[in-house]
């Protein structure tokens, strides 16, 4: 069972929660004239092994998106921030 | 002229139910009173402390504890969100840093009491509901049966559920079917 830390709501079963995007994706700049960027922004994703970054909305409880570290290789959590106050 | 009733109002038959003996469960329900939520952007903190002291409010609140003053009830369920029972009309104070909503007709409360409402919450939820990691005055937002719902204890062994009036009837069912083992009494007004 993983549960999480929601920076609202306290310790919740992940249950509660609904996994969203890789949070490691940056938006290219908007004037950016090249394809290939776009491409990678929109399809491409890293498969990592290990810690990850990953968008997850607490849907059952405060309905906040939160940026949540987690191992995909051992299913550990890591550090639970709420998305707004992390730096894009 | 339109007559409001429960979303409970086939469900709240007095009766008992489950398990003989004594009963360890009372069910029952009220509707809300004037329940608003105001949300905003920007400067929220400013707008929404000025819509809370003149309701006698003080603060912003805890995520966790629910604020009480004048009859009135605030729950601070995000960083730029809190529902207000008993608040009044506050649509005076929609601005561009706070929008205002009336919630009134779209939540209903489910009554959860006693001695056994921790035991019927632990089976329905996933979190410490003991009388030490939840006391009275505590709230917890949390979904029962994958409806979102608020949980308000109310004391040593009563607690009120704020349940959309669209799925009231499918939380209730789902709370007397986990009391039933403890024998409920379903109190009618």
């Amino acid at each position: 069972m993983i549960r999480i830390k929601c920076p609202i709501c306290g310790l919740r079963n992940e249950t509660e929660f609904t996994y969203g995007a890789d949070a490691t994706v940056k938006r290219p700049e908007m004037g950016e004239q090249e394809q290939q960027p776009w491409v990678d922004y929109v399809f491409n994703r890293d498969n990592p092994r290990g810690w990850h970054k990953e968008y997850w909305h607490h849907v059952q409880g405060c309905r906040q998106w939160v940026v949540l570290e987690r191992n995909t290789l051992t299913h550990e959590i890591g550090e639970c921030k709420l998305a707004r106050e992390v730096e894009q | 002229m339109l007559e409001l009733c429960s979303p409970l109002n086939s469900k709240l038959q007095a009766g008992r139910f489950g398990a003989q003996g004594e009963t360890g469960i009372a069910l029952g329900g009220r509707p809300v009173r004037d329940l608003w939520q105001i949300a905003g952007w920007g400067d929220f903190e400013a707008a929404a402390i000025e819509v809370l002291s003149d309701l006698g409010l003080c603060g912003l609140g805890s995520y966790s504890l629910a604020s009480r003053a004048k009859g009135r009830t605030a729950w601070r369920i995000a960083p730029d969100k809190i529902l207000i029972e008993n608040a009044g009309n506050l649509s005076d104070y929609m601005s561009a840093n706070l929008a205002t909503l009336d919630l009134s007709h779209a939540r209903t409360v489910i009554l959860l009491s006693g001695t056994q409402a921790r035991d019927v919450l632990s089976q329905l939820i996933a979190i410490d509901v003991t009388e030490t990691a939840f006391p009275e005055g505590r709230f917890l937002q949390t979904g029962i049966h994958h409806v979102g719902v608020l949980i308000q204890c109310m004391g040593q062994n009563a607690f009120e559920i704020y349940a959309p009036v669209t799925w009231a009837e499918t939380v209730w069912e789902v709370i007397c079917e986990n009391a039933k083992p403890f024998g409920v009494e379903i109190v009618a007004d």
